[in-house]
């Protein structure tokens, strides 16, 4: 079809990257990482961002000894046809409880912080629906809509960060290395799957315009998430003190409904919207993804026509968990802690293998 | 044309996806803001009364200011919790219950004083409506009687009666700058002591005999027709709970030591060192941040305090011309400065050994010296603070002298 053969640039390749990330830090993983580390857990996404660099790195070498090649494609070349099938089919079923999890933690997010009234089931078929039309139009239309709605939504973060900072008392980060140094390192080396996302980027990687855009892509956008997610968690410290932050469910929410810009009270209207813009993105590129590796799993050749009868799927899985504030936040504290060895390692293997049989063979012919 | 209309018809649907955006619309002639909620002790055990101050939008709003309803409506009852009590209130009032205009929630001392007050209070974090920035305030009498009493006389819409008071209380150092925010971030962090906005409308017409700083709201003799709610001083809570009052002086104090309180325009009197009769008047401004010294070492400490001030001396009943009397003006400084930390620590003392605890927020300038929270929990600065030696200096510097500086030479004047 068409509209897949388009590529995207660099530009759409990285807004896309920081709003699949980025968001994370409005949704419940500040609440997550908060639990465990109380007024520490601002080092979390610091020093699982430094750790990721390692699969990441390894990821990338991987990606570019086969331009051209989808991440399934090179699984299935390096690991074998049964493995490889195994890995994408595994990778396949964490993406969509994961995409389980968090859509049914935005639809929480929106019914108890926002509209109170309305049934859930409604606002989840409103968040799908919208996300699955964004989906639907394929990846390049999903890079421009991100590239040009990331400066709006990055001001409104940073304007709902430094009103927060102003409002905030800077000695609540101290004691600066909260329930102490080695549980901090240690927990937040469980916590590295908070970039796992950067493994499904494999999936898009050939639709980027070229390895050198892609490489470069996943490293600004690395380095902004990295500094992004501490500082808005620092702000959520700084406004509410960790014995307050901890029994937040949603800091960020909590934080744009305390903070008010001189006379304007009641201004998390004013944020919502561009909230609500980051988190279609999101969802539309998770769920295009998805669509993608089934596609490739069950050989369906036209796989966008997968994203409405996928939307639907996870409104009726995430529909099923009672009260998800807590039931589904704490399976995704466990399942963060469950995908990081998966996110750590599979790139390890997959390059020393690479490198054992003696790298792209295709490639080199053409050399 | 079959796929014309099916296009059409699909538009249609959804269109109607649209409308689910009216699935939470109200609106606002259909629903009763409540002001201000007032807590009560309830005569039933483990109930408390609840008291509504609604007021209405449309009174006083230049559109259709020729309404004639009044412009605000209270209603008091019994009842389990903040939320069931929306719907128990609709009993009496035709439209639907909102927090949503929330600004002021007050409690009756006797209430603060209760055990049980903390458990009532949390309900105000788990309604979605309530502002963790409303003012929290502390009232001597039954928050009911206050409400009725309190009859502003230029400011018949009472949101702005509230907002108006409570902003130039807060500017003069007169009451603290504390909101529900506050309150439940100390509280849950166990270490400092809270405050509460202090009023009443019960005038106390005696003479107290003390000067305007050491008053306590409802001490204030004023003469003359006007409202009589007053709002001066604060209540002190300690977790959770409330254990006394400190009058304007100790607010004072208390905002000056504790640098997360602001105060703007702060007027006040000393003793004039040159005349026992008089009083000066001088305006304090402090621009600086305090200097906190602290030596933490097993299981106590050490605290030194600097505050920086700037004071603006107005007037001069002793007629000693301070503006030209470089001699004078040093012995003033040195005397307000001995005056001012003499206070000051006679009140650090105090919240040692009556209170147990200090509302000044040093806990938080202590997390600095420990390097994980389990050293910081296990040191118990509430249980710690009274056993500290601390010392409170304060460095006045003058600013102007009035707008005129100098004052005749009253020998020459009376001759």
């Amino acid at each position: 079809m068409e509209q897949h053969t388009g590529k995207i640039g660099i530009r759409e390749y990285i807004a896309m990257v920081i709003l699949m990330i980025g968001t994370k830090l409005a949704d419940d993983l500040p609440s997550i990482l908060f639990q465990k580390l109380e007024n520490a857990a601002w080092f979390t996404p610091i020093i699982a961002g430094f750790i990721s660099i390692i699969p990441i790195f390894f990821l990338i070498k991987v990606l570019s000894q086969y331009p051209k090649t989808n991440l399934m494609e090179i699984l299935q070349i390096i690991l074998g046809k049964p493995i490889g099938y195994l890995f994408v089919f595994m990778l396949w079923i964490m993406g969509l409880a994961a995409n389980t999890f968090d859509t049914a933690i935005y639809t929480d997010i929106i019914g108890t912080m926002y509209f109170t009234e309305t049934p859930t089931i409604f606002i989840y078929i409103v968040l799908m629906a919208v996300s699955a039309y964004g989906a639907k139009k394929g990846l390049e239309q999903i890079g421009s809509v991100a590239a040009s709605v990331i400066t709006y939504i990055k001001v409104s973060l940073f304007i709902a960060l430094i009103l927060a900072f102003s409002n905030g008392n800077i000695n609540y980060i101290f004691p600066i290395f909260g329930p102490g140094k080695w549980e901090v390192v240690k927990e937040s080396s469980l916590k590295v799957s908070l970039y796992i996302d950067f493994i499904y980027l494999g999936v898009i990687a050939s639709y980027v315009s070229s390895t050198k855009a892609f490489t470069k892509g996943t490293w600004i956008s690395l380095i902004i998430v990295i500094i992004e997610i501490p500082i808005a968690m620092l702000a959520y410290l700084c406004l509410f003190d960790y014995e307050s932050v901890k029994l937040l469910n949603y800091p960020f929410h909590e934080t744009i409904r305390y903070i008010s810009l001189g006379f304007l009270t009641n201004i998390e209207t004013f944020f919502f919207p561009f909230w609500l813009l980051a988190s279609f993105v999101r969802f539309s590129i998770y769920l295009y993804i998805s669509a993608v590796m089934f596609g490739w799993l069950f050989k369906i050749k036209n796989f966008e026509y997968l994203i409405p009868p996928f939307a639907t799927l996870l409104v009726i899985l995430g529909m099923i968990p009672e009260t998800p504030t807590f039931t589904v936040a704490d399976m995704k504290a466990k399942a963060l802690s469950f995908a990081t060895p998966t996110f750590f390692f599979l790139p390890l293997i997959l390059w020393s293998i690479m490198k054992i049989r003696g790298g792209n063979k295709n490639e080199k012919k053409e050399m | 044309m079959k796929k014309r209309r099916c296009k059409l018809l699909s538009i249609i649907l959804l269109l109607l996806v649209l409308l689910s955006g009216c699935w939470d619309q109200k609106q606002v002639d259909k629903r009763a803001y409540v002001y201000a909620v007032g807590m009560d002790m309830a005569d039933e055990e483990n109930k408390f009364n609840i008291t509504y101050l609604i007021v209405n939008p449309e009174y006083g709003s230049q559109v259709s200011s020729n309404t004639n309803e009044s412009p605000q409506e209270l209603i008091t009852f019994e009842t389990n919790d903040l939320m069931t009590s929306k719907n128990i209130a609709n009993v009496v009032i035709a439209k639907e219950i909102t927090y949503d205009l929330l600004r002021v929630v007050i409690v009756s001392e006797k209430l603060a004083k209760d055990k049980r007050f903390i458990r009532w209070m949390y309900d105000a974090t788990k309604d979605r409506e309530i502002r963790r920035d409303s003012y929290f305030i502390v009232t001597k009498e039954n928050v009911s009687t206050f409400l009725k009493v309190n009859k502003p006389k230029l400011e018949t819409r009472l949101d702005q009666y509230f907002e108006l008071i409570l902003k130039r209380g807060i500017d003069n150092g007169m009451i603290p700058d504390m909101d529900l925010h506050r309150f439940f971030n100390i509280t849950e962090a166990d270490a400092d002591l809270a405050l509460g906005i202090y009023g009443t409308t019960q005038g106390n017409n005696e003479d107290t005999g003390k000067v305007e700083d050491q008053l306590l709201a409802g001490e204030l003799k004023i003469k003359g027709e006007t409202n009589a709610t007053q709002f001066l001083g604060s209540a002190l809570f300690k977790e959770g709970q409330m254990i006394g009052k400190l009058n304007a002086e100790e607010t004072r104090i208390t905002i000056l030591l504790n640098d997360t309180l602001e105060m703007s325009d702060v007027l006040t009197t000393y003793p004039d060192p040159f005349d026992k009769d008089f009083r000066i008047a001088a305006r304090l401004i402090k621009k600086q941040k305090n200097k906190v010294n602290m030596k933490i070492k097993n299981g106590s400490g050490e605290i030194n305090v600097t505050i920086p001030l700037i004071i603006e001396i107005l007037s001069d009943h002793s007629m000693v011309n301070y503006g030209r009397n470089a001699e004078k003006r040093k012995e003033l400084k040195k005397k307000i400065e001995d005056n001012l930390s003499a206070k000051i620590n006679d009140f650090v003392k105090k919240t040692q050994e009556e209170y147990k605890g200090e509302p000044f927020g040093w806990s938080l300038l202590s997390r600095r010296h420990f390097k994980t929270l389990s050293e910081y929990e296990k040191f118990d600065w509430m249980k710690t603070y009274p056993t500290m030696k601390v010392n409170v200096k304060v460095d006045v510097r003058f600013g102007e002298f009035g707008k005129q500086g100098e004052v005749p030479n009253l020998k020459r004047v009376r001759d």
